[in-house]
């Protein structure tokens, strides 16, 4: 009782306090976006000043003392510009982006995370790259895995357990053949995914093999633009129905990460490819550089 | 000690931190969502002010309040908006009853 009270809750208010930053940004986007660029000379780096701007709010309770916050001030001040910047360029209405918007997006958030993201990767791009969000469960990652056997802690349990499983496997089935051959790999896969429509690309029909094999396991670059949090994720299941009103789904791990939740309280994240050919961006959170 | 916020002196959030220790929380649990609420109703009381202010006037203003100058806030907003503190409290007692409404929910 006390996990469901407080879970409701603590989603509740953290979706009302991103729901008001972006329309803060979006109305105000002029003069917070004028701070953002000359706090450092204004306010020498008062933690306070950044506060004002960025729209992360901690998962936890923020309990360090003065002096041990400080070192967060260089990621916040990131992921503060980044906000900023992106607010420049995203619609206020969450609809497909136009390509200049794609092409912006695409510059920031590279620049930001020293990766390549793209819209279109060997010819192929989803029907959008901007839209909601919503909550997906746990994927069977072998025969026989279930939620006794799916996490690696009593925490991420606590956490995790329950969004329950997915009733059906993955677009791909088990990400491994049994438990003794599950790797690290195979767990971050699954804990990472995330469900897009693959069906509603263009040519998946005509070309279903060759597009099946290009989004298996297809690396991700997902950010909250609200809160400047992104995350390295891949594509593991072919999904939400148009219908469902949303354009995407995160897993558990995934949502919460990001603070994105399903719903009433649903928002908008940004999904680009990962352009990365030799396999060396791994899977997971990731920050500024 | 200075204050937390440049508004402090004005809100009371008693209410929803008795409501919650009448739940069923651990004290990290409790004292995150008063940390939430502090940090909606900062949201709320910023967009209520830049509404009302123009464009030269925000820049003034968030100048003062990213460097924690809360006289000069307060002298920049007296002069500028015809009963701030009033509507400062008018606006975060409406999001308390919203918070309150949002806790009767959980707990129904």
């Amino acid at each position: 009782m006390t996990k469901s009270h407080y879970k409701n809750l603590s989603d509740r208010w953290k979706a009302r306090h991103q729901d008001l930053t972006r329309k803060l940004w979006s109305k105000h986007k002029e003069s917070l976006g004028w701070l953002s660029n000359n706090y450092r000379q204004l306010i020498s780096g008062s933690l306070g000043g950044l506060m004002i701007l960025t729209g992360q709010i901690s998962n936890t309770l923020p309990s360090l003392p003065i002096a041990a916050t400080q070192s967060t001030v260089p990621s916040l001040d990131k992921k503060t510009f980044l906000i900023s910047d992106l607010t420049h360029i995203l619609p206020e209405e969450i609809r497909p982006l136009e390509s200049t918007e794609e092409q912006g997006a695409c510059d920031i958030l590279s620049r930001t995370y020293g990766i390549k993201v793209v819209p279109e990767l060997d010819g192929k791009r989803l029907n959008r790259d901007y839209g909601f969000i919503g909550a997906e469960q746990h994927l069977t990652r072998y025969p026989g895995d279930n939620l006794s056997s799916h996490f690696d802690s009593n925490e991420n349990s606590q956490l995790y357990w329950q969004q329950g499983m997915a009733p059906g496997l993955g677009a791909w089935s088990y990400f491994a053949e049994s438990r003794d051959a599950l790797t690290q790999e195979d767990i971050d896969r699954e804990k990472y995914y995330i469900a897009v429509p693959t069906f509603l690309s263009k040519d998946f029909n005509r070309n279903f093999a060759e597009y099946r094999n290009f989004y298996k396991y297809r690396k991700m670059l997902v950010v909250n633009p609200n809160n400047g949090r992104a995350i390295i994720a891949d594509i593991a299941d072919s999904g939400p129905a148009e219908w469902t009103g949303k354009h995407l789904g995160g897993s558990p791990e995934v949502m919460h990460y990001l603070e994105r939740f399903d719903g009433a309280l649903k928002g908008p994240v940004l999904y680009f490819f990962v352009d990365d050919p030799n396999d060396k961006i791994k899977l997971g959170p990731i920050m500024p550089i | 000690m200075k204050k937390k916020y440049f508004y402090s002196h004005i809100v009371d959030t008693s209410s929803l931190s008795l409501e919650l220790s009448g739940m069923d929380l651990t004290s990290i649990e409790r004292l995150h969502l008063i940390y939430l609420v502090e940090s909606n109703i900062h949201k709320e009381v910023l967009s209520l002010i830049l509404s009302e202010l123009n464009l030269s006037d925000q820049k003034k203003f968030l100048t003062h309040l990213a460097s924690e100058n809360h006289d000069e806030v307060w002298e920049l907003l007296n002069d500028k908006i015809d009963g701030v503190e009033e509507k400062i409290k008018r606006t975060i007692e409406d999001l308390k009853k919203e918070l309150h409404r949002d806790i009767k929910d959980i707990k129904n």
